[in-house]
């Protein structure tokens, strides 16, 4: 389950590496977290704060970034006059509509293809993730031509199944994987104790829990940052918040305060969502149970 | 509960087949051991009669009703794998009452009968743990408790102890029987260890390379079996083979070895001209049944060699070599002997097997 202990024995080398992984990592958050951290305070910031920048070298005028006013007026003018609320909503719906389609299609597309036989298997599958070899770009077109013709263009339920033809393929892929991993042995327990294949399925899905989390974050997140196909086939009824905020670029007025305040509106929903499956992440469930 | 009738069963994967032809009865509430080395069929055997797999050609019946287009859940039975095949995210006591639940039972009964088979199986105090936290002989037991919380019309086992320690696994044999014995139900179970089928079967049926071998009680099976190979995979040491030859002489028929001639009973004489045997045989003798004796001249008819002595406790393996054939005698502790040290041993005519050198089926 856990990872085994390994012995480490110290070396001078093996200090310099020390030294050089810290030095890494601290980089590495400064480099992440730190246009996080600028955004979110300037959200919060009046215009005038947010243009006072410290000059180069200046490393004791970096307080002055800190010493501002604070102010929702950004949010609320987000909120109020300009509909941000409805395009989180669409936001939503479409990404999770998505994903939740996608896993509940996917782990039963993906439970027959690592179970059972049949003649041409390999190539569906095949088939099956090569539509995720061409761009989104290459498909839109006759996408859209497509879904026009089916009063599809500006709804929700479009946007939706944009979504779900990315990730479906995506989701069974990765969740095929998963199944493999899990032995037959339970789910043939589960048949002797009374149960049908689709209950004896649902049996094994929390087995395949991290697999099904980690591929959830991941459509999700397809969905949530989405610009292309929301601008084009979601253009009028179904706008998400990430072409509505590039509406807030205007050619006379960039409404920098604004654009922060979407930035940090699209990105805390995203946060919340990793803590609340990271749990589900942790592999290493079926250990134990089935002798290897 | 119900009797098992397996009628001229086959089973293919793709070309290879894995069981011919095969014929079996289990009668109602007895104990049926399914013997055979890995690869002989009777995992597959068992998987059909689980409904796990298909059945290639043949009926399978539960007393009258033909179980070959049903589903496991519809054929009343409770496997036990070799794996144990635990629900790893569920407690004991929700492994055990899975199959309740599936019935629909409601909560008071499945708590009662859960904690029975608990109790019968001596796991009450783990029912809160999940599989992880459990020890292999905890593991199997709660597999068993899963199989026997209902009352199926038939119990199939997987070799359910073969992953368990030799201690553990000596315990769970008289265990297993007792609980069989004690819950009535019948009981195919498959293994490839002789000695759990020996100790707790009623009948076994040995299988070889897909085809039954020979289908008896375990005495039946150890005492007159059918073949050379069923004589040679039951039995702990395994029986010795000598290439003989028959010649009738003054005093009756004679096993003639380059070491030695042994003179056959009457009614093993009998036997040989009912079957109308062959000149050329294999001599089979169980390795308990020949005599030993250090030194030479020692005073048993056949003189030989030590290859080598080991010391079991008790008793002493003593491999003996006899002229070109190299022979297994199990005898009562003695002192160790040296290699290539003269020995004398001697075979009890009236408890060796003869078999047809060309098929290896038995004469006696």
């Amino acid at each position: 389950m856990a990872s085994r202990e390994i012995a480490q024995y110290p070396s001078a080398s093996r200090r310099v590496f020390g030294v050089v992984t810290i030095l890494f990592i601290a980089f590495y958050l400064l480099w992440t977290l730190l246009p996080l951290l600028i955004m979110f305070l300037s959200s919060f910031k009046d215009l005038l704060d947010a243009f006072q920048l410290p000059a180069t070298g200046d490393w004791g005028g970096v307080a002055t970034l800190f010493t501002f006013e604070p102010t929702t007026k950004h949010y609320e003018n987000l909120f109020l006059e300009l509909n941000f609320g409805t395009y989180l909503g669409n936001s939503l719906i479409a990404s999770l509509g998505s994903a939740g389609i996608s896993v509940v299609l996917g782990s039963m597309a993906a439970y027959s293809l690592s179970r059972l036989d049949f003649r041409g298997k390999n190539h569906l599958f095949f088939w099956i993730i090569s539509t995720r070899m061409a761009p989104v770009v290459a498909v839109l077109v006759p996408l859209y031509a497509i879904f026009r013709s089916l009063d599809l263009i500006g709804t929700l339920p479009g946007l939706i199944l944009a979504y779900t033809t990315f990730n479906l393929p995506f989701a069974i892929w990765i969740l095929k994987g998963f199944f493999d991993n899990v032995p037959y042995a339970i789910e043939e327990a589960s048949m002797c104790d009374g149960s049908t294949r689709l209950q004896a399925l649902r049996m094994i899905l929390p087995l395949v829990a991290p697999g099904i989390g980690a591929f959830l974050v991941l459509c999700v997140l397809f969905g949530w940052n989405d610009y292309l196909f929301s601008s084009i086939i979601g253009s009028g009824g179904a706008k998400t918040l990430p072409p509505a905020t590039i509406g807030l670029v205007q050619p006379q007025n960039i409404q920098w305060g604004s654009i922060m305040a979407a930035g940090a509106v699209t990105t805390v929903p995203m946060l919340f969502l990793g803590v609340l499956i990271r749990r589900y992440l942790v592999a290493g469930l079926t250990m134990g149970a089935v002798r290897e | 509960m119900v009797e098992v009738n397996i009628q001229n069963v086959w089973k293919y994967y793709g070309k290879t087949v894995a069981v011919k032809e095969l014929n079996l009865k289990c009668p109602e509430n007895s104990f049926l051991a399914i013997l055979g080395p890995s690869g002989c069929g009777k995992s597959s055997t068992l998987r059909m009669l689980a409904g796990l797999e298909h059945i290639s050609a043949g009926d399978i019946f539960f007393g009258d009703l033909r179980v070959n287009q049903l589903p496991p859940k519809e054929r009343d039975i409770a496997m036990v794998f070799e794996n144990y095949a635990l629900y790893p995210h569920k407690t004991v006591f929700e492994n055990m009452a899975n199959p309740l639940r599936l019935r629909n039972v409601n909560r008071e009964e499945i708590d009662k009968r859960v904690r029975r088979a608990a109790e019968l199986l001596q796991i009450e105090m783990l029912l809160d743990r999940k599989p992880m936290q459990l020890s292999g002989g905890q593991k199997q037991r709660t597999a068993i408790g899963r199989a026997i919380v209902r009352e199926p019309k038939v119990f199939l086992f997987d070799e359910p102890i073969a992953h368990l320690d030799a201690k553990l696994r000596a315990h769970m044999r008289g265990e297993l029987k007792h609980l069989q014995r004690r819950l009535e139900t019948t009981t195919i179970y498959v293994t490839h260890d002789q000695l759990e089928a020996m100790s707790m079967a009623d009948n076994i049926a040995v299988m070889h390379e897909g085809v039954l071998q020979q289908f008896g009680t375990p005495s039946e099976i150890y005492n007159h079996p059918a073949n050379e190979w069923v004589a040679g995979f039951v039995g702990e040491p395994p029986m010795n083979f000598l290439n003989c030859r028959l010649e009738r002489g003054a005093d009756g028929v004679v096993a003639v070895h380059p070491s030695f001639r042994l003179a056959l009973t009457d009614a093993q004489r009998r036997l040989l001209e009912e079957k109308g045997a062959e000149a050329e045989v294999r001599l089979g003798v169980r390795p308990d049944t020949i005599a030993y004796r250090a030194g030479a001249g020692s005073g048993l008819g056949i003189a030989a060699k030590v290859f080598v002595t080991e010391p079991l406790g008790g008793d002493m393996i003593v491999e003996v070599q006899l002229g070109a054939d190299r022979i297994t005698v199990k005898t009562k502790i003695g002192p160790s002997a040296n290699l290539d040290e003269p020995c004398t041993i001697a075979f009890d005519a009236a408890r060796i097997h003869l078999f047809a050198a060309s098929n290896g089926i038995a004469y006696f």
